[in-house]
C-alpha cells in the first residue's frame, strides 16, 4: 500500500525538488537505478532467508522497562525511480503496558514503521536496510529435540505428581515388563490447555531470518489493520480464521479448545451472539463488527504488543468511538502495550500515553501526550495542532500547512520541513537537525531549540 | 435453488431459439450452398443441368423457400425430434455426429488434454506468481507465451515431422495402425493411446498458456490483497498462506472456468484433428461446413450452443458453491 503511495507522490512532487532539475529519468539512469536496486535487493532477500543461529539475533534491552526499542531503523523501497527512504532513521521506545501513538500525514512512514516491526514489508522492493528493532518476547523453551517442555504439577514438597499414561481407549499403556507407564502430570490453565515452560528473551527483529518471525507474529506481536472490510479472507468463516491463531500458537491446542478460546475472544471484544458470528462469513458482518473480529484475532495469541495501524480510519464516527472505547477498555484488561498509528490527533489525545510525530520518514518530535498537545515545539506539530477543527473556532476555513511533503527520492540534506516552515532561521539551510531534549521525556528535532538548550546549560 | 435452475433453463430455451434463428440465417446466407456445389460438380463432369432440374434439387434439399420458411421447417422438424439426414451421404445426422468413434475421439482428446492443461498450468501459474519478477517467472512466462503463439497446424506438423517421421516414436496419423489385429483389449487400448499422444500434446501446449496466465494474474491479485497480509500477520507459514488462504481464492475463477469448458470438451479440435487425420467431430464439422451440409452444421452448432448455455449455468452454480459471497436466487 505505502509503496504505491510513494510512487505516486514521487511523480507529483518531482518538480518541486531542487535536487532533481528535470522531471524525467533518461534510459541510462533508469538502467543504472535498476542495476543498483537488483544488487541490493538480492543481498537483502538472501539475508532474510538465511539460516541463523539464535545467538545472532538475541540481544539485550537498553532499558528493561521497555517492551520494544526501535533504534535507527531505515526501511527503504527500491523503486524504478530510485530508492525511497520511507523510514529514515527512526528511534523510539515502547514501554511495557503503555500506549504509544504515532502521528503524521499520509506517506510519512508510520505504516512502514509498523510493517517493519512485523517484518511484513512487501519484498523484494520493500526492505529493512539498517537499524535494530529489539523486542522482548516470552518464548517457549525447547528441549534438545526441539519440543516444548511441559510444566508439571507439583505437590507441597515440590515433587512432580505422576499419572498413568492412557492410550486412546482409556486403557493404561504397559511397558515391556507389564508395568503401567508413569509420567508427570502437566499443569493445565483455566482453558484446559497444557502449560509449557517459557523464558524471557530479547530478539533483534531486524536481523531475524523471516522463518523465525512466524513464531513471533500473532503470538508475541499482533496487528490490527486499517481496512476491516478487506482484511478478512472472504472464503473462510470467522471461526476458521480465528481458530487458526490458537491452533498455530498454543502448543497442544485442539479444535475444541481453539473454538472455545475464539468465542471467548469474540465475547471480550463485545460481540453479542459470538456463536453466530463464529459461524458466519466476513461479508455477513458490518465494518465495525469486522474490526472487532480483527481485534479479537489480534488478542487471541495473547500478544505483548498490539500494533493498531489506523484501526478507525475506514469506520464511521460512531463506530470509531466504539472501537476506541474498546481499545481503552482492553488496555486495562490485557497485559500488553499498544502501538497506535493514526493521522487523527483526536484519537491520539484519547488513547496515547506517549506520542511520536513523524514527518517524511523521520521522527521530528516525541514526548508524553500532554507535552505534545499542550506544549508543541516543532513548527510542524504546531501546524498540525492549528489545523485541527475545534468546537470554539469560528473561522470558515481551517488552517493548513502550505506546500507538500518533499520528494522521497533524493531527500535534501537540510531539515525536510524547511520549505514549508513559517519560522525558518538561517541555520535551517545547514545539516539535518539532531534531536534536542527539552524536558526529561520531550525531544524535538528543530534548529530553533538547539541554541536555547545550550544557553540553559 | 430448484426454482432458480428452472428459471434459468426456461431462459435458456429462449436463448437457444434465438441462436438457432441466427445460425440458420447465416448458413443460408453463405455465398455458396450445397446444391450449387453439386451442380458445379455435375457440370465440370460434362453433364448439363436444366433449370427444372436445379429447382427440383433445391426443393429436394428444402432450400427453395425463403430463409424464414426454411427455418420454420427446420424448427418444426426439431420439435418432432427429427434432426434430418446429411446432405452429403444421406445418413441420419444424429448417428453420424454422435457415433462413439467421432464424438468419442474428440472427447477423449479434449478430456485428457484438459486434465493435463490444469495439472501443468496451475502449478506453473502459482510458482510464477509467488516468485514474481524472478528468473523462474520470466522463464515460465516466455515459454508459455511461445506456446500461445504457435498456430496448431504449424506446431502439429512440426511435432509430426520430428516425433513421427524423423524419430518414429509415434504414429503419423489416424487412430490405429492399418491392418493390425489386436490380441487383447489392453493392447488395443495401448495402441489407441499411442496414437493419441501427439494430438493431445499439441492441444495441451497450445492451451497451457492462457490458463497459466490466468492463474498467475489471479494469484498475484490475491497475494496483494489485505487478507493475505492478515494471514501473514497471524504467524502463518508462507506455505500455508499460499496454499490455504491464497489458493482457495485463486481457485474461484478457475473452478467456474472449468464449467465453462464443457462445450470445448465436445466441440473437437478442428485443426488439430485435421492435421493428425483423426475422425473426430471437429474435422467432420469442418468438412460439413465447407460443403454447406445444413442439417449437420445446424445440429452440431445447436449441440454446442446447448452445452454452452448449460456450461454457463453450471459455472454460476459453481460460484454459489465455491464462493460464500455468492447467493443464487
Amino acid at each position: 500500500m505505502a509503496f504505491n503511495w510513494f510512487k505516486k507522490e514521487n511523480e507529483e512532487t518531482a518538480e518541486n525538488n531542487a535536487a532533481v532539475k528535470k522531471h524525467y529519468l533518461s534510459g541510462k539512469e533508469i538502467r543504472e537505478i535498476a542495476k543498483a536496486n537488483q544488487k541490493e535487493m538480492r543481498r537483502l532477500e538472501k539475508e532474510k532467508n538465511r539460516k541463523a543461529d539464535p545467538s545472532e539475533y538475541t540481544t539485550e534491552m537498553k532499558d528493561d522497562g521497555n517492551i520494544l526499542e526501535v533504534d535507527g531503523l531505515h526501511s527503504y523501497f527500491f523503486t524504478d525511480q530510485g530508492v525511497v527512504k520511507a523510514v529514515n532513521g527512526v528511534t523510539f521506545n515502547v514501554p511495557s503496558r503503555s500506549t504509544v501513538g504515532v502521528v503524521g500525514e499520509s506517506g510519512c512512514g508510520k505504516s512502514v514503521t509498523s510493517m517493519s516491526i512485523m517484518r511484513l514489508l512487501q519484498g523484494p522492493t520493500g526492505q529493512i536496510v539498517d537499524g535494530s528493532i529489539r523486542f522482548r518476547v516470552s518464548d517457549y523453551k525447547l528441549d534438545e529435540k526441539g519440543k516444548h517442555i511441559p510444566v508439571y504439577e507439583r505437590d507441597e514438597d515440590g515433587n512432580v505428581i505422576m499419572e498413568t499414561v492412557l492410550d486412546k481407549n482409556g486403557n493404561p499403556v504397559l511397558d515391556k515388563d507389564g508395568n503401567e507407564v508413569q509420567r508427570g502430570r502437566q499443569l493445565v490453565d483455566e482453558h484446559g490447555i497444557g502449560v509449557f515452560e517459557q523464558e524471557e528473551k530479547v530478539y533483534d527483529i531486524a536481523k531475524m531470518p523471516i522463518k523465525e518471525m512466524y513464531r513471533l507474529r500473532g503470538r508475541q506481536m499482533a496487528m490490527v489493520f486499517q481496512e476491516p472490510m478487506t482484511s478478512l479472507n472472504p472464503v473462510f468463516t470467522i471461526g476458521n480464521q480465528l481458530d487458526e491463531v490458537s491452533l498455530l500458537h498454543i502448543p497442544g491446542a485442539t479444535k475444541e479448545t481453539a473454538k472455545n478460546r475464539s468465542i471467548e475472544m469474540l465475547n471480550l471484544v463485545g460481540i453479542a451472539m459470538p456463536e453466530r458470528v463464529y459461524a458466519s462469513y466476513p461479508h455477513e458482518l458490518s465494518g465495525g463488527m469486522r474490526q472487532r473480529v480483527m481485534i479479537a484475532m489480534a488478542l487471541a495469541g495473547e500478544p505483548r504488543l498490539i500494533i493498531a495501524d489506523e484501526p478507525t480510519t475506514a469506520l464511521d464516527v460512531t463506530i470509531q468511538a466504539q472501537i476506541l472505547d474498546l481499545f481503552n477498555d482492553l488496555k486495562h484488561k490485557i497485559n500488553s502495550s499498544i502501538l497506535l498509528i493514526t493521522h487523527d490527533l483526536g484519537v491520539i489525545a484519547e488513547m496515547a500515553d506517549y506520542v511520536i510525530v513523524m514527518y517524511a520518514g523521520r521522527i521530528i518530535e516525541q514526548g508524553t501526550a500532554s507535552e505534545i498537545f499542550h506544549k508543541p515545539m516543532h513548527p510542524y506539530t504546531q501546524g498540525l495542532q492549528k489545523s485541527k477543527p475545534t468546537m470554539k473556532s469560528s473561522e470558515a476555513q481551517l488552517f493548513n500547512i502550505p506546500g507538500n511533503v518533499p520528494n522521497p527520492v533524493n531527500m535534501p540534506n537540510h531539515c525536510y520541513f524547511k520549505e514549508r516552515c513559517s519560522q525558518c532561521i538561517g541555520k535551517c539551510s545547514g545539516e539535518y537537525p539532531g534531536m534536542v531534549q527539552v524536558s526529561p521525556t520531550h525531544y524535538v528535532a528543530c534548529h530553533l531549540y538547539q541554541d536555547s538548550v545550550k544557553e540553559e546549560e | 435453488m430448484v426454482k432458480y435452475i428452472l428459471k434459468r433453463l426456461g431462459v435458456s430455451i429462449l436463448i437457444l431459439l434465438g441462436v438457432s434463428l441466427i445460425l440458420y440465417t447465416l448458413l443460408r446466407c453463405m455465398p455458396t450452398d450445397f446444391v450449387e456445389q453439386k451442380i458445379l460438380a455435375l457440370t465440370t463432369g460434362g453433364a448439363e443441368v436444366q433449370k427444372e432440374m436445379e429447382e427440383k434439387l433445391y426443393a429436394a434439399y428444402g432450400l427453395n423457400g425463403t430463409i424464414l420458411e426454411g427455418y420454420w421447417t427446420w424448427l418444426t422438424n426439431i420439435m418432432r425430434l427429427e434432426f434430418g439426414t446429411s446432405f452429403i451421404n444421406g445418413r441420419e445426422v444424429l448417428s453420424e455426429l454422435f457415433s462413439a468413434d467421432r464424438l468419442g475421439t474428440s472427447f477423449i482428446v479434449a478430456a485428457i488434454a484438459t486434465v493435463f492443461e490444469f495439472l501443468i498450468a496451475i502449478p506453473l501459474g502459482i510458482t510464477a506468481a509467488t516468485h514474481q519478477y524472478s528468473l523462474r517467472d520470466y522463464l515460465v512466462t516466455v515459454l508459455v507465451l511461445i506456446g500461445i503463439s504457435l498456430p496448431s497446424f504449424f506446431f502439429g506438423q512440426i511435432l509430426k515431422n520430428i516425433f513421427a517421421i524423423k524419430l518414429d516414436w509415434f504414429p503419423v496419423s489416424g487412430l490405429k495402425d492399418a491392418g493390425v489385429t489386436y490380441a487383447t483389449a489392453g493392447e488395443a487400448m495401448l495402441d489407441y493411446l499411442h496414437h493419441m499422444c501427439l494430438p493431445v500434446f499439441t492441444v495441451v501446449i497450445l492451451s497451457i498458456g492462457g490458463r497459466m496466465r490466468m492463474t498467475r494474474t489471479n494469484m498475484l491479485e490475491v497475494l496483494n490483497s489485505d487478507y493475505i497480509r492478515t494471514a501473514r500477520a497471524k504467524g502463518l507459514k508462507e506455505h500455508k498462506v499460499i496454499y490455504k488462504h491464497a489458493f482457495r481464492n485463486t481457485m474461484i475463477p478457475l473452478v467456474t472456468g472449468l464449467a465453462g469448458l464443457i462445450p470445448s470438451l465436445f466441440s473437437g479440435a478442428m485443426i488439430t484433428e485435421s492435421v493428425f487425420d483423426l475422425p473426430g467431430i471437429g474435422s467432420y464439422a469442418l468438412k460439413a461446413m465447407t460443403q454447406g451440409d445444413i442439417p449437420v452444421i445446424m445440429t452440431y452448432n445447436m449441440f454446442l450452443a446447448t452445452l454452452s448455455v448449460l456450461g454457463v449455468l453450471m459455472a454460476d452454480l459453481m460460484y454459489g458453491i465455491v464462493d460464500p459471497r455468492v447467493k443464487l436466487s
